[in-house]
């Protein structure tokens, strides 16, 4: 069990989202950043899509009743470890890309982040909340999933799956690829509607994070795309990196909880290696598109492959 | 017949077979049949109806083409009446509270506000396929004299089970969300339920009706 005597920023559980439900409205949601929340659980032992916390910024307090082991990942969250002894604080960093032990009793403090919008704090076992939907996370505008269908408060408490006793006894830490804010891309359907001058503003133009970002979709703004506006689009079905022009020119990316369906004009598909670049960029970072061959997209996945086969070798015995 | 099958990024094909033909019925069953189809397959993540089209996601790039030729056999094959058709009455308090636009909307048309209630819940709808929110159900049917643009400024939030119209469509909004439609009456009925199997009160098919419980002007 874990006590979250102090919640300051939108915190929720999430998994790796949900499968099959496009359909009936539900959107796939998940975790902003998977390859984070992936790392955390792989640092762990746990499967890939076990629930773990998302944090955004601000600052958590969390007391384990229980010991454990926790992995921190994603944005860079300052973390300490407390404890009591004898009247006497003891406190040791929890470093951002490691796992650390947690003794009963003592204290998680959070604060941050310095760098990229989504933590991501996985607990040994993974945090036990039931299925909704085929998924365990939390899909907040829908109030389904995760702990209560909400966003974390304080004084609530956590279960945790019953943990399998950790197979290792030290810490690891993993160093996390950058984010270089490069979104590679395909073509979308109606892109070849745009004009020239569009297209090119919108491969080779500098786009910037609008504040008007959450985990819906990430508005960017720039040079207008306004040779779309004529194009009136029966609503079709819309995904997660689905790059939108509606009639004002500006782009949405759809993000993890995106509508499931829309009628703006599909400009590009950001790849699926790449959308946590754009869920990790603040508002006011400078984002670029790049366009990609369909051999591209495949490399763009194996660099991830060998990324999690290179953690894999350097935990072997670990 | 032309069928048209475009790529959406890297693991997702659009089935749009009709794009220049007028909205129908006809085309959409046919969809949502294949959908049904498909939507178990080990190699289908999703399968999502739009308004006269369809949308494949699966697992791994490769299987792509072998979904593409897949696709245009079923479209080929698809019985064109297949859907059980259900007749689903929704009760709406119209006006007051409940429907903060009626009275624009009744101005818009140059009608009276008991008119646009009368329009509105006489004329019998069918669901095109559920998409936008959990639960939200894209409609057919909503009388042309009753077609009203949206708001200039969307209301940041608008209660869960308020009817609205927006443009050429009408509908229920089964969450609390921002949104632009006009919005003239709600519901208590529940749309969407998490923890009801099916989770949708609405499928692609049925039949909708709205009935007047109050109207408050």
């Amino acid at each position: 069990m874990i006590r979250l005597d102090r919640v300051n920023g939108l915190a929720s559980i999430q998994d790796l989202g949900r499968q099959g439900q496009g359909h009936l409205g539900v959107p796939c949601g998940g975790a902003m950043d998977r390859f984070s929340l992936i790392l955390a659980n792989r640092l762990l032992g746990n499967e890939d899509n076990a629930p773990a916390i998302e944090l955004a910024s601000g600052s958590y307090e969390f007391t384990f009743e229980t010991s454990s082991w926790v992995a921190l990942c994603g944005a860079t969250f300052e973390a300490r470890i407390e404890s009591e002894k004898e009247g006497k604080i003891d406190k040791r960093p929890l470093w951002h890309g490691w796992r650390g032990r947690v003794n009963p009793g003592e204290r998680l403090t959070l604060k941050g982040p310095r760098q990229g919008v989504w933590g991501y704090l996985a607990i040994l076992g993974g945090v036990k909340v039931p299925e909704a939907l085929g998924g365990r996370g939390t899909f907040l505008a829908g109030r389904f999933g995760g702990h209560r269908g909400r966003q974390l408060a304080s004084g609530d408490s956590l279960s945790l799956n019953a943990p399998a006793e950790a197979s290792f006894s030290r810490p690891v830490g993993a160093v996390h690829r950058a984010n270089d804010g490069i979104l590679r891309a395909l073509p979308g359907p109606e892109m070849s509607q745009f004009s020239d001058q569009d297209r090119k503003a919108f491969w080779h133009g500098h786009w910037t994070v609008s504040p008007q970002n959450n985990r819906m979709g990430a508005r960017l703004s720039g040079e207008p795309l306004d040779s779309g506006k004529h194009l009136s689009l029966r609503s079709h079905a819309v995904l997660p990196g689905v790059v939108q022009v509606p009639p004002g020119g500006q782009p949405i990316v759809l993000q993890a909880d995106a509508q499931t369906s829309g009628g703006y004009p599909r400009m590009a598909m950001v790849i699926e290696a790449d959308r946590w670049k754009l869920a990790q960029a603040r508002a006011g970072q400078a984002i670029r598109f790049q366009h990609v061959s369909p051999n591209q997209v495949e490399d763009a996945n194996l660099e991830w492959q060998h990324y999690f086969y290179r953690l894999a070798r350097a935990m072997d015995g670990s | 017949m032309q069928t048209t099958i475009y790529p959406l990024g890297e693991r997702a094909l659009v089935l749009d077979p009709t794009p220049e033909a007028p909205l129908s019925w006809a085309a959409q069953s046919k969809l949502c049949w294949i959908a049904e189809q498909l939507r178990h397959l080990p190699i289908v993540e999703e399968a999502i109806p739009g308004m006269n089209n369809l949308t494949i996601v699966v697992r791994e790039t490769r299987q792509l083409k072998a979904m593409q030729a897949r696709l245009g056999e079923l479209w080929q094959s698809a019985p064109t009446e297949t859907c059980e058709s259900r007749t689903i009455e929704i009760p709406v308090s119209y006006g007051g509270e409940a429907g903060p636009d009626l009275h624009a909307v009744a101005k818009y048309h140059n009608l009276s506000p008991e008119e646009v209630i009368k329009r509105h819940s006489e004329a019998s709808y069918q669901v095109f396929f559920i998409g936008f929110q959990p639960g939200f159900a894209y409609l057919d049917g909503l009388p042309e004299r009753l077609h009203t643009p949206r708001l200039a400024t969307p209301r940041l939030t608008i209660p869960a089970g308020s009817v609205g119209i927006g443009g050429e469509q009408t509908g229920v909004y089964p969450l609390a969300s921002p949104g632009g439609w006009q919005i003239i009456g709600r519901t208590q009925l529940a749309l969407f339920d998490a923890s009801r199997n099916p989770p949708c009160l609405l499928k692609p098919g049925d039949r909708v009706r709205f009935t007047t419980v109050e109207i408050c002007l």
